[in-house]
């Protein structure tokens, strides 16, 4: 056995670590290209796509008659008549309630079926799936008249709950498919190390799978409520008393027949777009995760 | 583990009682009854009636105003206003014709008046008007429009405006041009050419290529050939070589003296270009003086009746007369008739005109002051009921006539104005379509 006999030596001076080589930053073809190349169609596009934002503010807060191309001097008195005059405050809380009512309806329900179609095996699963595609193939106006027969059965006419109804329905087919798509992306393992633990199927969905579909749950959601807020159609017709009606329908009442106030009509726009563009705002970085997961894996 | 599950429990408990509760709060209808099969009754004539204004939003607050006169004068009665999107108007009354819900009285203009009667949706209102105070107190000549958009012989509708082809014209461009007022056309062909300088963006002319452009160039065609009937036999002149050759002439003026874009023109875009821009001329009606008005100011245009012929002679087309119908199903049509009668009176239809700046149908409001005051209305006024003015009446009572007008010809007039369609191939089209219209007609009446 050769054994080392231990040799005090002193501690080498430290030597500076070698310094990790810098990682070659892999050129693109935008880096090699003029930045003219890249903002220039950039500008271009963003200006076709600004103007009309920018008529519609400078229709809105300059005064009637005005021709100025700039919004000055500015006035808001085109807001305040939309709001107070046309009502256009009612029709935002209608909407609002609709557009709310139809979001938290429309997931809770795509959320019970679209698990079912991810989790479990029938028989007329592909049969509901191709039913389901199909229908949005249909119309809303189509089915005006039997929806609108089915609410007066139901003593539901004019009555936010009519719209609140038929948006969700109109919404669930997509919805569900989406968010089976969501649920499928979740192992069925998880769920499966929770029952172990003593969960039931609810709770194991509650707790493990809920919390990992957040961005698939806004994305709907989210889809749900522009929808349902911009939706024009079943508000007009299945609502009549003024009180009740929408933004969308108090935007039409701004248009008549021969004649149009252009700057209400800027106003109401800019009333009926904030809040969606809010709402796009704050939940643009889930929704680009969630239709992104639902549309690739599944 | 467990106060997540006792927080996502109470979170789903929250999720679903908040969805039971906005439906119930929402959820307190009707049952809209009042479909087009349903024969209605008199009623005690007192208690609630629906109107519907077909012409929503613009109108509301002087439409709120008579209704306030109206429950004034007769407290024991409620009427509940609803306001329709003038475009959405026919899809509204056709839904609830099919699926119910329909009101007591509506606004039903000539335009879309054939469609409803011919479901079987309105009350003949010939003998109510007989036995009204209203009796001969309404314009014969808008009595004949409504009467005729009906079908021929019954009174769907009592008339409450007439609307007048009208030509709006800069008078500060007119004077710095040294122009005389486009009364005639060879004035307004005229006129049309000295204004325009396209290098200044400057034109003559706004032309309606989109949605509507079919009646004003009918009104333009047959007020330059001078024919004055819309038929001949069982065929109608619309493409009588006078006619083709005056399309032709008119159509000319599309991008030789109005702006390119013209193409796509409705008349939002139509009327918004020539109030903020230097646009000579605009053939619309009557509706848009008080949008000219707040843009321009008084002082800046005029607006005058469609030109004559250089002898003087005016012929026209017969315009969508605004009315009021009493709807079938109601089941209070004495309340409602009331409101009818109240509605047409001359106090409040002189008022509902002067906010609407059209040309009143009874004919004691058409002599109220404002009415001499404005003059694109007196004008207008004084065209429909002059001895030499010929009025070509338009087939309104064609239930197809929106069909044939509107979806079927509107995209050929653009064809022409993009000279991808000649005016002769457009106006045989539209006149084989309506021949056949008419034909179908005749066959069940």
């Amino acid at each position: 056995m050769i054994t080392k006999e231990a040799v005090a030596v002193a501690p080498a001076p430290e030597r500076p670590a070698p310094r990790a080589p810098r990682p070659v930053k892999r050129r693109r073809a935008w880096d090699e290209a003029p930045r003219w190349q890249i903002y220039l169609p950039l500008s271009v596009y963003l200006l076709f796509t600004l103007i009309p934002f920018y008529w519609i503010l400078l229709f809105a807060l300059r005064p009637a008659g005005s021709t100025s191309l700039a919004p000055w001097p500015m006035t808001f008195d085109h807001f305040e008549k939309v709001w107070t005059e046309r009502a256009f405050g009612t029709y935002f809380q209608n909407s609002v309630l609709i557009g709310v009512a139809t979001l938290v309806l429309t997931t809770v329900v795509a959320l019970a079926g679209g698990y079912a179609l991810a989790r479990f095996d029938f028989r007329i699963k592909r049969v509901f799936m191709l039913a389901l595609l199909c229908s949005q193939f249909v119309p809303g106006a189509l089915l005006l008249v039997p929806l609108f027969q089915v609410f007066a059965e139901l003593r539901m006419i004019n009555s936010l709950g009519s719209v609140i109804l038929a948006e969700t329905v109109f919404q669930l087919p997509l919805s569900m498919i989406l968010i089976s798509g969501f649920i499928r992306n979740v192992p069925y393992s998880l769920e499966e190390a929770a029952w172990v633990d003593g969960c039931t199927r609810l709770a194991s969905f509650r707790i493990v799978v809920l919390p990992l579909l957040r961005p698939g749950l806004i994305a709907v959601g989210s889809f749900a409520f522009v929808h349902a807020w911009n939706h024009f159609l079943f508000a007009l017709m299945f609502l009549s008393d003024q009180s009740k009606q929408t933004i969308p329908v108090g935007l039409n009442t701004l248009m008549s027949a021969d004649s149009v106030d252009l700057g209400a009509l800027a106003a109401g726009g800019i009333v009926a777009a904030v809040p969606v563009v809010i709402v796009f705002a704050f939940i643009q970085k889930w929704l680009i995760t969630g239709f992104s997961a639902g549309a690739v894996k599944g | 583990m467990k106060s997540s599950i006792r927080r996502s429990r109470r979170a789903g408990l929250a999720v679903a009682l908040g969805s039971v509760l906005a439906l119930t709060a929402t959820a307190c209808g009707d049952d809209g009854s009042g479909a087009a099969g349903d024969k209605g009754n008199e009623g005690s004539g007192k208690g609630e009636i629906t109107f519907w204004d077909n012409n929503g939003g613009v109108r509301t607050d002087i439409w709120k105003e008579i209704i306030a006169d109206f429950e004034k004068k007769y407290p024991d009665i409620k009427v509940n206003y609803v306001g329709i999107p003038a475009a959405s108007a026919q899809s509204k009354y056709d839904t609830a014709i099919q699926g119910g819900g329909l009101p007591d009285v509506g606004g039903v203009g000539t335009a879309v008046l054939a469609e409803v009667a011919v479901q079987g949706a309105l009350e003949p209102l010939d003998s109510r008007l007989g036995k009204s105070p209203l009796n001969g107190k309404l314009s014969q000549n808008l009595l004949d429009v409504s009467k005729s958009a009906g079908g021929g012989d019954t009174l769907y509708q009592i008339p409450t405006s007439a609307n007048n082809g009208t030509l709006w014209y800069r008078t500060d461009l007119f004077t710095a041009a040294g122009l005389d007022a486009p009364t005639t056309w060879s004035k307004f062909y005229e006129a049309a050419d000295k204004l325009t300088d396209k290098g200044k963006n400057k034109f003559g002319f706004t032309i309606r290529g989109g949605e509507g452009s079919i009646a004003p160039a009918l009104d333009a065609v047959y007020g330059q050939t001078g024919i004055t009937s819309f038929w001949n036999g069982d065929k109608t002149t619309v493409n009588d070589p006078k006619n083709v050759a005056a399309l032709d002439k008119y159509v000319a003026l599309y991008k030789k003296d109005t702006p390119s874009a013209d193409v796509n023109n409705d008349f939002t875009k139509m009327v918004a270009q020539w109030d903020s821009g230097t646009i000579g001329m605009l053939s619309h009606n009557l509706g848009s003086y008080q949008d000219h008005l707040k843009a321009l100011g008084a002082g800046k245009f005029r607006g005058i009746p469609n030109p004559t012929a250089d002898d003087g002679t005016r012929v026209q087309i017969s315009n969508p007369v605004d009315g009021l119908s009493l709807f079938k199903s109601s089941k209070n049509k004495a309340a409602a008739w009331k409101f009818i009668e109240f509605a047409v009176s001359a106090a409040e239809n002189s008022k509902y005109n002067k906010s609407a700046g059209q040309v009143p149908a009874n004919t004691d409001a058409a002599k109220d002051a404002w009415v001499q005051n404005a003059e694109p209305t007196k004008l207008a006024a004084e065209a429909l009921n002059g001895a030499g003015t010929k009025i070509v009446q338009m087939p309104y009572y064609l239930p197809d006539w929106n069909t044939i007008s509107k979806a079927d010809n509107e995209p050929n007039f653009q064809k022409v104005l993009l000279g991808k369609m000649t005016a002769k191939q457009f106006l045989d089209t539209l006149a084989e379509q309506l021949n056949a219209a008419q034909a179908d007609w005749k066959k069940n009446h």
